[in-house]
């Protein structure tokens, strides 16, 4: 495959990177359909998508697989939405849904993306939601509540029940499922 | 007039749950949807949070069956990520352990396949050969499953007596050659019960990303060992089994074939092993950067994304299971069978719904 020429045909300026993984390129501004058209042309095949939060959005990196090469191309969006890709590539499909079960990214072009991971009624975005509450989640707040269970519990003439502590620490995994 | 017949989350085959909703006209399926996601545990997300010591043994939970491919392709990742070079005994021993993973998963698969069948003597065969298999494993690592033998930069054991190992598989490939790939391939029942039943062809294999035995049994000659060999496996000599006709028969003997492949492998693999090292050292420092790894698993390839901060805890870890790029498949498959095969097209791409569920 000419992927020199891939490279050209979607506008990217910067060279691709050859790794011990195969080839890399960061195309910012990447035109994620003309990407799989142009892909899908050239019979490489899809492997996956990686989606990962990065400061003020997100990055997206798209596995190819051309004769044995991994093509990862990496590109960012700001706000959780790119285009679909299922009517070009099918085998996106369970990954898109993945990915807004994770991330709350939005695929538009579909005309509906269902959970895959998570209950239908679930809110989308469990590996944002749960990232920001462990960040903000302090472990001394459990060591204080549980001292303060203790002296309730000493002060009622009782022993402290058993699944406070329990309760406490769920408080982080609130929505987790 | 339809029926809509929700089969699942409690397999009809195999204790996993998984739930397959079948449109019947008649006996005749003309519509499914799968749903997964029932025992989902949301492994990415853990390993985000541990060191990179803990997360061996967290993605080695990823599947019970193939345990061993997942620490083998992270492990890969980290090395790719940190430029790290693994002796070439290890080398070897890892290509023995995965081929005696992907016996192991073969022959577990070929039972149930049997018993779903109805063919309870085979299924005996096939669970004995596994016995045989999980005995070695036990003998090398110490453990019938989750082996603990791969890190980073090498593995954790060596394999102290050979001679155990190639007699095994002597035995194995022997049965197999004699017994087992002659009945799958002739006997009356099998065929009665397998052929042309589910089809997957090679486009819709194609377009739903299929990989693995599954590809291989639709006419797609896809195999990482050879596209992009790891290891040693360029220096070894195998066959990639691949045959057209896509249906049950096809994905059974795939994997019979493949388990004669495997048995040859370790055979080369155990008399090429040179001494030497086999650990890489301390645990490696992982510096900041982003690195990929692919390894072919039993049921296909396996993929791990893995990005550092360099801290001892990744920044991201993307797990991509052969099941989690098969199970769309057998939608396909199923449309336009009868309601009394779904069972056996669902359990013939050896779904693993622990992989799928990460």
């Amino acid at each position: 495959m000419d992927v020199d020429g891939i490279r050209r045909d979607l506008g990217i300026v910067a060279p691709w990177e050859r790794r011990r993984d195969g080839l890399w390129i960061e195309a910012p501004g990447l035109d994620v359909r003309a990407m799989a058209r142009l892909l899908c042309e050239a019979q490489a095949r899809w492997v996956t998508m990686t989606v990962s939060p990065a400061p003020g959005g997100f990055r997206l990196i798209y596995h190819w697989d051309t004769d044995g090469t991994l093509l990862s191309i990496a590109t960012a969006i700001d706000e959780p939405s790119v285009e679909s890709l299922i009517d070009i590539v099918p085998a996106a499909d369970w990954v898109e849904r993945e990915m807004r079960d994770y991330y709350a990214i939005e695929f538009t072009g579909r005309t509906d993306t269902p959970a895959l991971m998570l209950r239908p009624d679930d809110r989308p975005g469990l590996f944002s939601r749960t990232a920001d509450s462990v960040r903000d989640f302090d472990p001394a707040d459990l060591t204080d509540r549980a001292e303060r269970d203790a002296d309730r519990a000493g002060s009622a003439g009782r022993a402290a029940p058993a699944d406070d502590s329990v309760r406490a620490s769920g408080d982080h995994a609130e929505g987790v499922r | 007039m339809t029926a809509r017949i929700p089969i699942g989350p409690y397999h009809p085959a195999l204790e996993e749950p998984y739930k397959i909703e079948v449109v019947s006209d008649g006996e005749r399926v003309v519509g499914a949807d799968i749903e997964v996601g029932f025992n989902f545990r949301a492994i990415e997300w853990l390993a985000e949070r541990k060191n990179y010591t803990a997360d061996l043994a967290l993605v080695e939970r990823v599947c019970g069956i193939c345990s061993n491919v997942h620490t083998l392709t992270f492990s890969r990742a980290l090395e790719n990520l940190a430029g790290i070079e693994v002796p070439e005994r290890a080398q070897f021993i890892r290509v023995v352990v995965a081929e005696a993973e992907r016996l192991h998963s073969h022959l577990l698969w070929a039972g149930i396949a049997c018993e779903v069948i109805g063919f309870q003597t085979l299924f005996m065969t096939c669970f004995d050969l596994r016995e045989r298999v999980m005995d070695v494993l036990e003998a090398i690592s110490g453990n019938r499953v989750n082996y603990a033998m791969n890190c980073p930069g090498g593995v954790n054991r060596d394999i102290v007596d050979p001679g155990v190992v190639l007699r095994m598989v002597n035995e194995i490939e022997a049965i197999t050659s004699k017994q087992l790939i002659p009945v799958l391939t002739h006997d009356r029942t099998v065929r009665a019960r397998c052929a042309g039943v589910g089809v997957l062809t090679r486009e819709d294999a194609l377009a739903l990303g299929a990989l693995g035995p599954t590809a291989r049994a639709s006419g797609l000659p896809q195999d990482i060992r050879k596209a992009a060999p790891y290891e040693v496996y360029d220096r070894l000599s195998f066959d990639v089994p691949v045959l057209e006709s896509g249906d049950v028969l096809a994905r059974i003997v795939v994997r019979a074939l493949e388990i004669v492949e495997s048995c040859h492998i370790i055979e080369q693999a155990i008399q090429g092993m040179p001494a030497g090292p086999f650990l890489g050292g301390q645990f490696p420092a992982i510096p900041a950067g982003e690195a990929c790894a692919r390894i072919e698993g039993p049921r296909g390839e396996v993929f791990y994304y893995v990005a550092s901060d360099g801290s001892d805890v990744p920044t991201r870890v993307r797990i991509r299971t052969p099941t989690f790029a098969n199970m769309p498949t057998v939608v396909p498959m199923v449309l336009g069978q009868t309601l009394s095969d779904v069972p056996l097209i669902q359990a013939s791409i050896d779904p693993c719904y622990s992989c799928t569920d990460r």
